[in-house]
């Protein structure tokens, strides 16, 4: 006796595997490259150059007259001031730990940085006695502008277009190297 | 009699279950560390390495340093190009102090220059940089006059964060007599 067609479309349908057996030897291959040519200390530079400065370009500063931005670390302060006093000296007190206080630091030069758009120096002075620690944490309040700070712009004279300025003073010169401090 | 155990054992095979292992869950994980790597792979183009016990600060700074000349500052001493070149004064910082007590004395007969410059550090440093040109000098490669390519001049300096800014200003300072124009201040990225 004939089946019927119905009973016929209701055998068990034969079932497909996808091997996977190459998919997972592809899978442990990458992920044992990717952690042997990985690098799990993450370190980050920032770079400053030696001042090389020549008597005539001291004569020339002093004829300019430039801004030349300076950040003295002392004992319990913080001074920001200009040798040629293009802008008002202020001091600001260390934090409570007896650490200069970074945020201010950084929120001064903020508004410094909205008066002279063009330049990137400064000049940092600390005391002999500053850590390495601090030292890298002013150094990195005096070159970032972070996402949360109010933005600077600058006018880009090819476009016309007012364009966020993407860093503070990225040149972080040691106004100190030869004196003692 | 072995045609029989054949045909019998051949009936038996055919009931047998087919053993699956089941790698689709493993897949998955496998997958998941997959996206995880890739997320947080991060080549460099440095071999900076760091020393056991060493405490670096943390930076936002995003300069990936390139392979330089490296010097490596720890509580015992200084170590250029995996070279121990200055021992110093431990003092108080010996074996068995606290992290506090780490002086970063220099001694004095390793000091010149009013105490300014460090004579081991200026000899590795003239010597490493005699190294680099003379290298250039032989390479082919050549600059839009056909001289060697010049020395780049740069110091690489990991210390651990406690080390004062007197032995970092001494350093630089011996760095800037030795040849050596910009020093890259190494700190661990700070996690975002």
């Amino acid at each position: 006796m004939l089946k019927r067609p119905s009973s016929r479309r209701r055998s068990a349908p034969s079932e497909v595997s996808i091997n996977l057996v190459p998919m997972l030897d592809a899978l442990v291959t990458l992920i044992g490259f990717l952690l042997f040519s990985m690098s799990f200390l993450s370190l980050v530079s920032v770079e400053t150059p030696m001042p090389q400065d020549s008597p005539e370009q001291v004569q020339q500063k002093i004829l300019e007259k430039p801004l030349q931005l300076t950040v003295s670390l002392r004992d319990k302060e913080t001074e920001i001031w200009s040798p040629f006093g293009r802008i008002k000296p202020q001091t600001l007190p260390h934090s409570a730990d007896g650490m200069p206080d970074t945020a201010a630091i950084h929120s001064a030069l903020i508004e410094i940085k909205k008066q002279f758009l063009g330049e990137n120096k400064v000049v940092l002075v600390p005391t002999g006695a500053t850590s390495y620690d601090i030292l890298v944490s002013v150094m990195d309040s005096l070159r970032n502008i972070d996402p949360t700070d109010p933005p600077v712009f600058k006018r880009n004279e090819e476009t016309g277009n007012d364009e966020p300025v993407k860093t503070l003073f990225p040149e972080v010169i040691f106004g100190n190297l030869l004196g003692e401090g | 009699m072995g045609s029989y155990r054949s045909i019998r054992f051949r009936r038996s095979r055919r009931k047998r279950t087919e053993l699956e292992l089941q790698l689709t869950s493993m897949l998955d994980v496998l997958v998941i560390i997959l996206v995880f790597l890739l997320k947080s792979y991060s080549t460099s183009t440095n071999n900076f390495t760091t020393l056991p016990g060493m405490k670096l600060p943390i930076s936002g700074s995003q300069d990936i340093p390139p392979d330089s000349l490296h010097l490596i500052i720890t509580p015992e001493g200084m170590t250029f190009e995996s070279n121990r070149i200055v021992e110093f004064d431990l003092g108080a910082g010996a074996l068995g102090a606290s992290e506090k007590d780490a002086q970063y004395a220099l001694k004095s007969a390793d000091l010149a220059e009013d105490g300014r410059q460090i004579k081991p550090l200026y000899e590795a440093l003239v010597k490493a940089k005699d190294r680099a040109e003379l290298l250039r000098a032989k390479s082919k490669a050549r600059d839009a006059d056909g001289k060697p390519l010049p020395f780049d001049g740069i110091l690489a300096i990991q210390a651990d964060k406690r080390v004062h800014y007197d032995t970092i200003r001494k350093i630089m300072y011996t760095g800037a007599t030795a040849g050596f124009k910009v020093f890259r201040l190494l700190a661990l990225k700070r996690e975002t």
